[in-house]
């Protein structure tokens, strides 16, 4: 053992302290950057519209998706679908297959009336008096990782979208 | 297999993390010290065991915290630098009786936290009356008193 004053035995290692303490700086700028990445959306739950909250018009103007573009393994989040100029009282959104094999809808307001899945995804039928409907998902994703979703309308226009799941 | 690789990873990050934060990270000197640790411990159940509340979740979940201890502690005793990068070292903060500045402030410790070892240790009164004094490895202040002439 090095003897420090050629008294006290002690085991110092300035040269790692030194290194240590440089690591350490460093990794203070880093958890900075994580929380301000995190406060501007790019962990999910909430942040700056444009960076979590993505909106989405289809090309024929008569959907407006809403969605998170940033999730949460087993975290609930919400999905909202706006229907304008409405020609039939039973709407339908069709979702391709990672939405029924990723996801778990928890809950959808208003409730369909009918639920049909189908090789290549999902249909939900709706039913309405208005011209205008409001419908929102609350999904949980189950997988890690990039999802990409195909939404398609009554009208048969469809939007693309993908979200990253987050472990 | 979830509970394992989560069990892992939340390990690894805690040590990391409170290596980055310093010796002094989880020495209890404040009493907000002790809530934070309450916080944390709170915070971690939920990315250990998630949704899964079997017993058989609990268990491997112990398991796999136990067995990353020993995978540790043998690690440690087999390179002795791998027990210095995790562990760290003893650092002199007082010197023969002279405070080291540039140390004392790059661990964020000051003379009041020396006094109040020497208080708890030694029951001295007075900063002249230490010869060392050491941070040690778990962030407690250890103290050397001067020897009486």
């Amino acid at each position: 053992m090095k003897k420090h004053n050629g008294e006290l035995e002690i085991d110092e290692d300035l040269k790692l302290e030194h290194r240590t303490w440089t690591v350490q700086r460093v990794s203070w700028g880093v958890m900075l950057l994580l929380v301000l990445a995190a406060l501007l959306g790019f962990t999910g739950r909430g942040g700056l519209p444009g960076i979590s909250t993505i909106k989405e018009t289809s090309a024929s103007q008569t959907i407006e998706l809403e969605y998170q573009r940033f999730l949460r393994s087993e975290t609930v989040d919400e999905l909202s679908v706006k229907l304008k100029d409405l020609k039939t009282t039973a709407p339908t959104l069709y979702f391709s297959k990672d939405f029924v094999e990723r996801m778990q809808v928890e809950q959808i307001v208003p409730e369909p009336e009918k639920v049909e899945t189908g090789p290549d995804g999902i249909t939900y039928t709706f039913s309405t008096t208005q011209a205008e409907s409001h419908i929102v998902f609350y999904t949980k994703p189950l997988e890690i990782g990039n999802l990409q979703v195909t939404m398609r309308g009554p009208d048969n226009s469809t939007i693309n979208f993908s979200q990253f799941v987050y472990p | 297999m979830e509970t394992i690789i989560r069990g892992i990873i939340v390990y690894l990050f805690l040590l990391i993390i409170f290596r980055l934060n310093g010796k002094r990270a989880l020495y209890e000197a404040t009493v907000f010290d002790f809530v934070l640790l309450l916080i944390i411990a709170e915070t971690t159940e939920q990315g250990l065991l998630g949704e899964d509340h079997s017993v058989t979740g609990s268990i491997l979940l112990i398991i796999t915290l136990i067995g990353m201890d020993i995978l540790m502690s043998l690690l440690k005793q087999e390179f002795k630098f791998f027990e210095k990068a995790v562990d760290g070292g003893p650092l002199i903060l007082l010197d023969n009786g002279k405070l080291l500045h540039d140390r004392l402030k790059k661990e964020r410790v000051d003379e009041a936290d020396i006094l109040e070892s020497a208080r708890e240790l030694k029951g001295l009164m007075r900063l002249d009356q230490i010869k060392y004094a050491i941070l040690e490895k778990d962030g407690t202040i250890t103290i050397i008193p001067q020897e009486e002439s």
